[in-house]
């Protein structure tokens, strides 16, 4: 898991380094906004000398009429009088404008009276001549009216622009119009970045930094940035449901913790809990050395370990055996076996034989200690007090069995086939579940032949279900018992844990397992 | 009427017919989390010639609720005023045995399963 995280860190830390200034929202948004303004501001600009283009057009004709005009009565004079001095003062006046390329005063008779030109001028291109070639030409005729008589021609004025001239006041006005739209679209497109900048890019560069920060193990405690005046725009909702993104994951996160920390815990608790059922069981040696039983046991916990309970107590006068089943699985039905278990060694260290009185102290300890625990725990247990026959009873008698408690059924196969189910529900009660029931118990004895099978066994090997949900039940276990009888003790626990496991299958033990098999020798 | 439920149970005091019926699945940890029904049981005694306890449709009920059953048992046979009936299934495994026992401490429980 560190490894991964620490691979994350590196790739955000990669992104925030990763990007190219070129790449970057600012960049971008200033180039292409400089871009949109530059190309409207052109657009913008050549209607603008168009409409320039016309006006000038209007203004040369206009002020050029007007000025003919304003000297035709002069020139007229002049061609009438053939006075060259005030010919010459009219054409200086009017070549006196710069545009003027020509200026011509004739008699009537085609005759030059004054001219004036000017030849040093540069050849003007060809879109100067598109522009203002066809308004270069202008011509008055002249008349003169003496004593009241009808006006008579007496010449022309005839003036020619010089389209150089115009065509670079037009390019001069051009050039203004074209700096001015320049520095407006540089001015716009600053004033635009600005302000995004501070109302967008800046927050959203702020949000991105936040986001390559969060720590994935912890994402609940992601630096969250805050954006005064954005709290209830867009900028501030993507925060708030970030930041409630983030909070799930961190719960979610720490749900799952929790979860892995109490399988662990679990885990651990059915550790000890399988531990305390196996860590008491007698072992084969003990079993061995008893007299008069050939002894055979199998104890195997469910995945959830159960409350199985089994002990085979070995002391002067005979063999104690024990079998129950505490309710429930886990800690607290192992720890109530482990205290049944204590209480029925020491009951027969005290040399007590009453079954009734035993019985009772084992309820009145287990109840009290349940009720400590406030768990309603309870167990089935039976208790066998085996004794071999005394020398008098020999042959015909091998031992003897005494029966108490409540627990599954006792089954007995006798040596000549003969099947016996000891039906133990009213020689007991479910010791720990009420505070008095020694008047509910009872005792069983029988004798016991040489190659008797006695079969004690838990609910988990009955009741062992297969794939379909059918139980293994006792007619099948006593069909196993009936014909393995002749066998060993050993041989007989092998072939009915053979047989349940064979029905189980591949089905998970959801309990105990427990058999105990005693053969009288 | 009386209700008690909880996850996958529901425990209902009918007055007109006298009778608690428990149903579902009752897995309450522990003793301490059964005295609310504990209560609701015994005061269902109180002021009843009879009473009846509908177990039919309690598919699981965990130790500390047979315990906490068979405390209930007790005390009904031990004030002897109100009369006690069960109603059970024997398509319920935990049932027979369990409710068996119930009748051992109370002898005068009518025990019926359906």
């Amino acid at each position: 898991m560190d490894t991964r995280v620490r691979q994350t860190d590196g790739a955000s830390t990669d992104a925030t380094r990763g990007i190219p200034f070129t790449a970057s929202l600012t960049f971008r948004q200033a180039a292409v906004t400089l871009l949109i303004v530059a190309v409207l501001g052109l657009l913008a600009g050549m209607v603008e000398l168009g409409a320039d283009w016309k006006s000038m057009r209007a203004e040369i004709q206009e002020h050029t009429h007007r000025s003919l005009e304003l000297v035709s009565g002069s020139a007229a004079e002049a061609a009438f009088q053939f006075n060259d001095e005030l010919a010459g003062q009219v054409v200086d006046g009017l070549f006196a404008h710069r545009e003027m390329e020509q200026v011509v005063l004739r008699d009537n008779f085609g005759g030059v009276i004054a001219e004036r030109q000017r030849h040093d001028l540069a050849e003007p291109g060809a879109l100067v001549q598109r522009l203002f070639g066809d308004i270069t030409r202008y011509s008055v005729n002249l008349s003169h009216s003496v004593g009241g008589a009808s006006a008579s021609s007496v010449g022309a004025l005839e003036v020619t622009l010089a389209p150089g001239e115009i065509g670079a006041r037009f390019v001069e006005r051009g050039l203004v119009i074209f700096v001015v739209g320049l520095a407006k679209a540089v001015i716009i497109s600053a004033l635009v970045v600005l302000i995004f900048f501070f109302m967008i890019t800046r927050p959203l560069i702020g949000l991105h930094t936040a986001i390559t920060r969060i720590d994935p193990t912890r994402p609940g405690h992601w630096p969250r940035p805050s954006f005064p005046r954005h709290e209830k725009d867009e900028l501030g909702q993507i925060v708030t449901g970030l930041d409630n993104l983030m909070q799930a994951f961190q719960q979610g996160l720490e749900q799952r913790d929790r979860a892995r920390d109490e399988n662990m815990r679990l885990g651990a608790e059915l550790d000890v809990s399988r531990r305390i059922q196996q860590i008491l069981l007698p072992s084969r040696a003990e079993l061995d050395a008893i007299e008069g039983l050939d002894i055979a046991t199998h104890m195997e916990a469910a995945q959830e370990v159960g409350g199985d309970y089994y002990d085979i107590l070995s002391h002067e006068d005979g063999v104690r055996i024990g079998i129950g089943d505490v309710t429930g699985h886990g800690l607290e039905s192992g720890v109530v076996m482990l205290m049944t278990q204590s209480a029925v060694r020491t009951l027969l260290t005290s040399r007590e034989k009453d079954m009734v009185r035993v019985m009772d102290v084992l309820n009145t300890t287990i109840y009290n200690n349940v009720q400590r625990m406030g768990c309603g725990k309870n167990l089935t247990l039976a208790l066998l007090d085996y004794t071999m026959a005394t020398a008098a009873e020999l042959p015909a008698v091998a031992g003897h069995l005494r029966i108490s408690g409540q627990h599954e059924t006792v089954i007995i196969a006798r040596h000549d086939g003969h099947m016996e189910v000891v039906d133990t529900d009213e020689l007991g009660f479910p010791i720990g579940l009420v505070e008095e029931m020694a008047h509910f118990v009872g005792e069983i004895s029988l004798d016991l032949h040489q190659g008797d099978v006695v079969v004690l066994y838990t609910d988990g090997i009955t009741e062992a279900a297969d794939e379909q949900h059918r139980l293994y039940g006792q007619d099948r276990l006593m069909e196993m018992i009936a014909s393995h009888r002749a066998e060993s003790a050993e041989f007989i626990k092998d072939a009915i844990i053979n047989d349940v496991k064979r029905h189980i299958g591949n089905q998970t033990l959801y309990d105990d397992l427990t058999l105990v098999i005693l053969k009288q020798k | 009427m009386h209700c008690f439920s909880g996850e996958g149970y529901k425990i209902e005091l009918d007055d007109t017919s006298n009778t608690v019926r428990m149903s579902g699945a009752l897995r309450l940890g522990g003793l301490s989390e059964y005295a609310p029904i504990s209560e609701l049981l015994e005061n269902a005694l109180d002021g009843r010639e009879a009473l009846i306890i509908d177990l039919s449709a309690l598919e699981f009920l965990n130790s500390s609720g047979i315990a906490t059953l068979s405390k209930f048992v007790i005390t009904a046979r031990n004030r002897n005023d109100c009369r006690l009936a069960i109603q059970g299934s024997n398509a319920i495994a935990w049932q027979g045995k369990s409710l068996n026992n119930l009748k051992r401490l109370m002898p005068a429980l009518e025990l019926n399963f359906d």
